[in-house]
């Protein structure tokens, strides 16, 4: 039959039950929006984080072991690259400053007369501070008793630390007192992904206060060791420089001997952290997409409830049409029709609506807004799948009714 | 009137049409009955005696159990759902004792739904259909739905709907039953003169003087036809 007549006759049926129309075409305009929210939300903070972490240090290879399966994390952090690994990848071409990182366990950090308890302090060199992580002053020399503390440590004491300010921090069995040259919002050798919040850090320099020794396998001599090492490379040989370094790691580094079993030792960039970043918020924004999809099945639920009602309600106008010649099919194809619109109406409405909340979503958690076309236009495409899936069972119904039982029918 | 050969519209030989609710119930048992083109004959018969199954085998709404019904040229008893469809929209124009018409639609419309399914365009249809109002008289109500009619108006829209597809014969059941008798013979008159003017019809009703419009009356009694009536005028 006439395309166009049914799709009057079809838009007639909706229009004329105003109420119930609506209620449905919102219970998936619900599905439809909270899967577009969830997606584009997603999509958005995985976008911001990447851009951050790709955006940070891009020219920096971090080193470090990490477990070749799930256990032993803590080994994972055991002190393997010595002070003759560092000199060993510092020598190498393409490389601008080796960054060595390690902890001091120590019991407190007192400031003016407040006295705060921190499980460790970051023993570091002076290149970890850079240009762009300076908040006020400069970094610590090596050999002086100078500290530098990231902003959210400075701001940890009843009275906030500034420059030129003293701190105190206790150990077991000594205490030491630092002056604070210079208040940071990062580092260079720290990994990437420091989360959301940074917890409050406080860095002095290797030389004194590190005392982490091993004895290094190819030196002969004890030397201080550390967790992890931060390469930084010319920006043009960041890969060439991973490579280098994977190769020395797996074949005379003294990390290598060092390292426990079950230990890998690995260099990555901030690429690759913002590869795997990417992976597990793609994973998170999947599994939450998938939950909202529950709402669009409601939704699919409410379609085919009002079309099952409605196939009723308009029994004898079915067999009207049969008896002036429609066919099943004709009559199929009407309902069908009918819950089509149904979704696809919800589709078009939740769209904007969910585009609209996540990018409200976005603005709360302070996070760049960005699409996610393949998702929007599948929600789409589901709404409309929705209409159809949904019609399919009633309007089979409805082409099966008999006209004479219908014509028959009050 | 009555040509020398015979032209039939409408042939059932032998048909017999048995339900079976529960037990088997015969509503036909052996029905032979032939309508010629231009015909007038009133089917009467009490109630349950088979009269409406009759009619519904005619119009293509259900299928003989036995025997063929042949409606311009074509058998029905094998025809599929989908070529009964189109001989129920095309060939065979139902007149209802309720009117069956669509409530949401406006008369014109109404006249014109069958020509939806025939697959005329919309302004042919409109046009069509207004014609046909204007035949039977409701030129000033083309746009009202039937809730704003009253029953002999919407029995005439309910007629000019079953002209609309030119069809071969028109099928009225009880087509004065919800009406008052005034208004009831108005509605035969109208049909007399679609008779007059060449139209092939097939009259249900338990009422003598309804049944007295045709030329025939067939007396169907416990499914099978008793016999057939000639009426003088």
């Amino acid at each position: 039959m006439d395309p166009q007549e049914s799709l009057r006759i079809a838009a007639r049926s909706i229009r004329s039950h105003k109420l119930r129309s609506t209620l449905t075409v919102i219970g998936v305009v619900i599905g439809i929006a909270s899967v577009v929210t969830f997606a584009t939300f997603g999509a958005s903070v995985k976008a911001d984080v990447v851009g951050n972490v790709a955006g940070s240090g891009a020219n920096n290879v971090y080193v470090f072991g990490q477990p070749a399966d799930e256990e032993g994390f803590e080994q994972a952090l055991q002190p393997v690259f010595t002070e003759h690994d560092v000199e060993q990848i510092a020598a190498m071409e393409g490389v601008q400053t080796v960054i060595p990182r390690g902890t001091v366990q120590v019991n407190s950090v007192t400031h003016s007369g407040d006295t705060v308890a921190l499980q460790q302090v970051t023993a570091t060199v002076p290149a970890t501070v850079t240009n762009d992580s300076v908040v006020e002053g400069r970094a610590f020399r090596s050999g002086a008793n100078e500290t530098v503390v990231n902003e959210a440590a400075a701001a940890s004491f009843a009275q906030n630390v500034t420059v030129g300010d003293r701190i105190t921090v206790a150990r077991s069995n000594e205490t030491w007192t630092l002056t604070v040259v210079g208040i940071v919002n990062g580092t260079a050798g720290e990994l990437p992904i420091g989360g959301f919040g940074p917890d409050p850090r406080v860095y002095v320099p290797t030389d004194p206060y590190y005392d982490t020794v091993v004895e290094s396998p190819n030196q002969g001599v004890r030397q201080r060791a550390y967790p992890q090492l931060t390469v930084v490379a010319d920006p043009v040989e960041t890969l060439t420089v991973t490579e280098r370094v994977e190769s020395y790691l797996g074949a005379d580094a003294d990390a290598r001997q060092l390292a426990p079993d079950g230990i890998e030792l690995v260099a990555r960039t901030s690429g690759d952290f913002a590869e795997e970043i990417s992976d597990v918020i793609e994973q998170i924004t999947r599994f939450v997409t998938g939950i909202a999809v529950i709402a669009l099945v409601v939704g699919a639920i409410g379609i085919a409830n009002i079309m099952l009602v409605s196939v009723t309600e308009r029994t004898r106008e079915i067999g009207i049409m049969k008896a002036v010649g429609a066919r099943n099919r004709d009559v199929m194809e009407l309902f069908l029709l009918e819950a089509t619109l149904l979704g696809t109406g919800g589709a078009l409405l939740g769209l904007p609506l969910g585009l609209a909340v996540g990018w409200a979503a976005t603005r709360y958690a302070e996070v760049g807004f960005a699409l996610a076309p393949t998702w929007s236009v599948l929600a789409v495409l589901v709404g409309v799948l929705v209409g159809v899936v949904a019609g399919l069972y009633p309007a089979w119904r409805a082409a099966r009714v008999d006209p004479i039982d219908a014509l028959r029918y009050e | 009137m009555a040509q020398p050969q015979s032209d039939p519209v409408v042939a059932l030989s032998n048909v017999r049409k048995t339900y079976d609710l529960g037990g088997v119930v015969e509503a036909l048992a052996d029905v032979s009955l032939t309508l010629d083109r231009g015909s007038y004959a009133a089917v009467m018969g009490p109630s349950g005696s088979g009269k409406s199954t009759l009619l519904n085998l005619v119009g293509g709404l259900d299928t003989p159990t036995e025997g063929a019904v042949t409606v311009g040229g074509r058998d029905l008893s094998t025809a599929t759902e989908s070529e009964r469809a189109t001989v129920r929209g095309s060939d065979v124009g139902f007149v209802f004792q309720t009117f069956n018409l669509m409530p949401r639609l406006t008369a014109v419309e109404n006249v014109a739904l069958p020509l939806v399914f025939d697959g005329w365009s919309r302004t042919d249809r409109r046009e069509r259909a207004r014609e046909l109002l204007a035949d039977v008289g409701l030129t000033d109500r083309t746009d009202h739905r039937p809730s704003e009619l009253s029953g002999g108006q919407r029995q005439r829209v309910a007629i000019a709907r079953a002209l609309a597809p030119t069809p071969q014969i028109i099928l009225a059941d009880e087509p004065t039953g919800n009406i008052d008798t005034e208004t009831g013979d108005r509605i035969m008159d109208l049909l007399d003169d679609l008779h007059e003017a060449g139209n092939t019809i097939l009259l249900v009703t338990h009422e003598r003087h309804i049944a007295e419009h045709a030329d025939r009356i067939v007396h169907v009694r416990d499914g099978v036809v008793e016999r057939i009536e000639t009426v003088t005028a």
